[in-house]
């Protein structure tokens, strides 16, 4: 299993794993409360990316790459994604407005 | 395979964490799907429409699974929500122990002294009495 150390390095080979095949590529979390670890997994059946910790920082970057792969997801790979604030900038239909901030 | 809708599905995951929290853990993954067999799929994209795709989100305590997908419009307020659980549910991690002590001798040693880089903090502390001297008596 490769474990990548660098979180930053692990963030971008994970969207281009993901780019690159999106049609199989999962992001897989586990967390054990009992023992205080957190791992995090990125395949695509073929190429696999692991990362693991049990530092309460690195889930909070782990809720920016959640939102990455959310954003990913949900709007497809070929969306734009700003450096982790989850904001893309591909021009959207006009969603129902919620009052949200513009 | 339970399949919920998104709230639910919110529900069931922080019951899971809840569970969880002696021993066990709580599996979460992600996946972009259309939701349709490949036979489908490809009568779809033969008959020249746009496959609507969707985020598969399955969650499991290892014992039980559920499951729910998060549309392009839900998925700013799903989002949100997932991140309100895990940051409630994640206390076990540990904390920046190292950074903690550095922070607490730096300020013991620099209350009235400009910024300073770390490693100048060891020689600081030897100097601190001469500066101090140094500064009363113009």
């Amino acid at each position: 299993m490769v474990y990548i150390v660098p979180w930053d390095d692990f963030v971008e080979r994970c969207v281009q794993l993901f780019r690159a095949s999106p049609q199989n590529t999962r992001y897989v979390m586990k967390y054990r409360h009992s023992d205080g670890k957190l791992v995090l997994k990125v395949t695509d059946d073929k190429e696999c990316l692991k990362f693991k910790t049990d530092q309460a920082q690195d889930a909070k970057k782990m809720e920016k790459l959640n939102n990455i792969f959310f954003t990913l997801m949900a709007r497809g790979p070929e969306t734009d994604i700003t450096e982790v604030t989850g904001k893309e900038q591909t021009a959207q239909p006009a969603k129902r407005g919620r009052g949200r901030k513009q | 395979m339970v399949r919920l809708q998104l709230d639910p599905f919110l529900n069931e995951l922080t019951s899971m964490f809840e569970h969880t929290t002696e021993k066990g853990s709580v599996w979460v993954t992600l996946k972009h799907s259309s939701d349709k067999s490949k036979v489908q799929r490809n009568k779809i994209t033969t008959a020249g429409k746009e496959l609507e795709y969707k985020c598969l989100v399955r969650a499991t305590d290892g014992k039980k699974n559920i499951s729910t997908l998060v549309g392009t419009k839900d998925h700013q307020r799903f989002q949100a929500s997932y991140a309100t659980i895990l940051k409630a549910r994640m206390t076990s991690l540990k904390k920046r122990e190292k950074k903690d002590k550095r922070k607490a001798a730096d300020v013991v040693v620099d209350k009235k002294l400009p910024k300073t880089t770390k490693a100048m903090d060891v020689d600081k502390k030897q100097q601190v009495p001469v500066k101090r001297s140094s500064t009363a008596n113009p």
